[in-house]
């Protein structure tokens, strides 16, 4: 959900050009970030590196609190915060940078209504993972979350949390949900995403015809979009993250040309030039041997 | 052929065959499905004379054995909840999606001409309008306090058969309430401004963004209609045609002229009984299907019969208990009947 105040805000923004300081907050990388958060916030990085746009990874184990949305990742750019993908393209734009300038309006339609099946699929789908797969809540899920609190405190917001997205799957209809069916809709939802994908290199193939970037360096002819971002940052997660049982990223594996797709981004953006989040980049190179 | 499934839907009105989105997508994309050649859905077929609103049989022109009871009492719903699906060997079927997807096993599919990539775009849009439209739409139907109290419930209150109609809206507004607290946070609901400024906007965003991918189109995909069709009229149609206090969303809505035409054409087209009278307000509906109740529900007479002797046994029986009217034996002139009857009342005191 977007801030109360971001349109105000951006107008503000819009003047100032993206400082050099700008920070990424998320949770502990090692030892406390789940699947869902590591994934969106994945999103975030690989949205602002195709931006070209700075930024460093600050890794607190109490981000989510420190977010004012409480969902991470959220970014500190000057004097703002701003959190979760959405608005943070708006905000970016509002500063001048725009990754889906090019398309054209039902392009557009199509980008925003594929970033929503992520949302409602992936995601959701992570978060019935972590949360309602009992297996996974006892051997992953608790042990992660409460990781940073001592004794009873992290037993209980565990259960706090665990509480609240079960309550959210039941409104949304998913917790009657076996967890067959989840990897179902997975399944479905990556076969539509090839299925879009085919045999491109990004998602939508329009040149972007307005190139106001400051740190432009050897700009591709055919640019990625925020939907590509987004696709990127859930996919990679899956595909590198260990969980109790491989079927989730089975799911995604079956589909050549998404694999294909995210070692593209992942090569782009990813190897070389993030020197300012050493310690993502090397859980990165241990991921990536995963991934291979 | 094997025996009809039959559809539960909830009843009509606001010019709509169904008023609930649920229902209406069910009956939107088994009629796209059956009718992949729509000229074969004409009036003429199926004549207003014809019309049964409780049970209305589709099956007559898409060949699909699927009885359609339209109905204004979720309790009378095999699964408790309306829409419902009920079949031979699957049982009953409740939700909306699982609906759909039995009735494409069954093959009747409003998708079979799509391409793997048409198919895709489906699934992406369905999403765009369960994640941006569906919440703000439950908001303005079922929460936001005018829309609420004077249309709504107005009309689910007139609609719901008699003990209902005093608790169900009631109940469905909490339970819409509840969903939307859970999906939104709490905070939500009670900031406002905030919920007007970022969610109100969200939707609206996702109404240009429908009307730009439909453009000049007919149809989502083309010339024929698809599930995704479906979807998108059963989310849009309430709202065009309701009669909200607090219109605002439907103010953009009516803005965006390819959508409000889109939705005139598939209701002309699927279901033009329902649709031909614009003013076909909640009154005239519910009123249509008290006229013709007793014509369809062949208990109908036999209920009459049955309260009517339930009633005057409960008089009986009060004025019996009371003493007003009290039975004698043996016979005897009027001179005795008077203090017999005394004798009985003090008995009745005693008692």
């Amino acid at each position: 959900m977007a801030l109360a105040a971001e349109a105000f805000m951006t107008q503000l923004a819009a003047a100032e050009p993206w400082p050099e300081n700008a920070a990424l907050y998320q949770q502990l990388k090692d030892e406390q970030i789940l699947l869902s958060d590591n994934a969106s916030s994945l999103a975030v990085q690989a949205f602002l590196q195709m931006c070209n746009l700075p930024v460093r990874v600050v890794c607190r184990a109490n981000a989510e609190y420190m977010s004012p949305s409480g969902k991470v990742p959220f970014i500190h750019v000057g004097n703002q915060v701003v959190s979760e993908l959405g608005p943070i393209v708006q905000f970016v734009k509002a500063k001048g940078h725009s990754l889906s300038d090019g398309l054209d309006e039902v392009q557009k339609a199509e980008m925003k209504a594929y970033m929503e099946l992520v949302n409602n699929m992936l995601l959701t789908a992570e978060l019935y993972l972590q949360w309602c797969d009992d297996v996974t809540v006892e051997e992953i899920t608790h042990l992660r979350y409460g990781s940073p609190y001592p004794w009873p405190l992290n037993r209980i917001l565990s259960y706090q949390k665990q509480w609240e997205i079960r309550r959210k799957m039941k409104a949304i209809g998913w917790a009657g949900k076996s967890l067959e069916q989840v990897l179902e809709d997975v399944d479905q939802c990556c076969q539509a995403l090839s299925q879009r994908l085919g045999t491109q290199p990004y998602f939508f193939n329009k040149q972007c015809k307005g190139l106001t970037f400051q740190y432009r360096r050897l700009v591709p002819k055919i640019r990625p979009t925020e939907l590509d971002a987004l696709v990127f940052g859930h996919l990679f997660t899956i595909l590198t993250t260990q969980l109790t049982s491989d079927e989730l990223s089975e799911k995604v594996k079956n589909y050549s040309n998404l694999i294909a797709f995210c070692r593209r981004i992942e090569q782009q953006y990813f190897e070389g030039h993030d020197k300012d989040s050493s310690s993502s980049a090397t859980s990165r190179s241990a991921k990536r041997s995963l991934l291979r | 052929m094997a025996a009809p499934m039959e559809l539960f839907c909830w009843a009509g009105g606001w010019g709509l065959p169904s008023v609930d989105p649920d229902c209406l997508a069910v009956l939107v994309s088994a009629a796209a499905a059956a009718g992949a050649a729509p000229a074969r859905l004409g009036p003429a077929r199926f004549s207003p004379a014809r019309r049964s609103p409780l049970l209305q049989t589709y099956a007559r022109f898409t060949g699909a054995p699927l009885k359609v009871h339209r109905i204004a009492n979720p309790w009378r719903s095999p699964s408790g909840s309306l829409p419902a699906l009920k079949t031979k060997d699957e049982g009953v079927i409740s939700k909306m999606q699982q609906i759909i997807t039995h009735l494409r096993k069954q093959k009747y599919n409003a998708d079979y001409d799509l391409s793997a990539k048409q198919g895709a775009d489906t699934l992406a849009f369905v999403s765009l309008l369960e994640e941006k439209l569906l919440p703000v739409l439950i908001h303005t139907f079922w929460v936001d306090a005018k829309n609420y109290v004077e249309h709504t419930r107005k009309w689910y209150a007139e609609t719901i058969p008699f003990p209902l109609n005093f608790f169900l809206p009631n109940c469905m507004h909490k339970q819409h309430l509840e969903r939307l607290q859970l999906m939104w946070g709490d905070g939500y609901m009670e900031d406002e401004e905030k919920l007007e400024k970022e969610l109100y906007r969200d939707a609206r965003e996702c109404l240009t963004l429908l009307s730009q991918r439909l453009g000049s189109q007919k149809f989502f995909f083309g010339d024929s209609p698809a599930s995704l069709d479906a979807f998108v009229f059963s989310r849009l149609a309430p709202l065009l045609k309701a009669k909200l206090p607090n219109g605002k969303l439907q103010q953009h809505l009516k803005s965006l002229q390819n959508l409000c035409n889109y939705c005139a054409s598939i209701l002309s087209l699927y279901f033009p009984w329902d649709g031909g009278d614009p003013l076909a307000s909640a009154p005239r509906a519910a009123a249509a299907d008290g006229g013709s109740d007793a014509e369809d529900d062949p208990h109908k007479r036999r209920n009459q019969v049955l309260s009517v002797l339930l009633g005057l046994g409960a008089m009986l029986g009060y004025a019996f208990l009371s003493g007003i009217v009290s039975i004698q034996r043996g016979t005897a002139g009027p001179a005795a009947r008077r203090p017999v009857t005394i004798e009985e009342d003090e008995d009745e005191e005693e008692e």
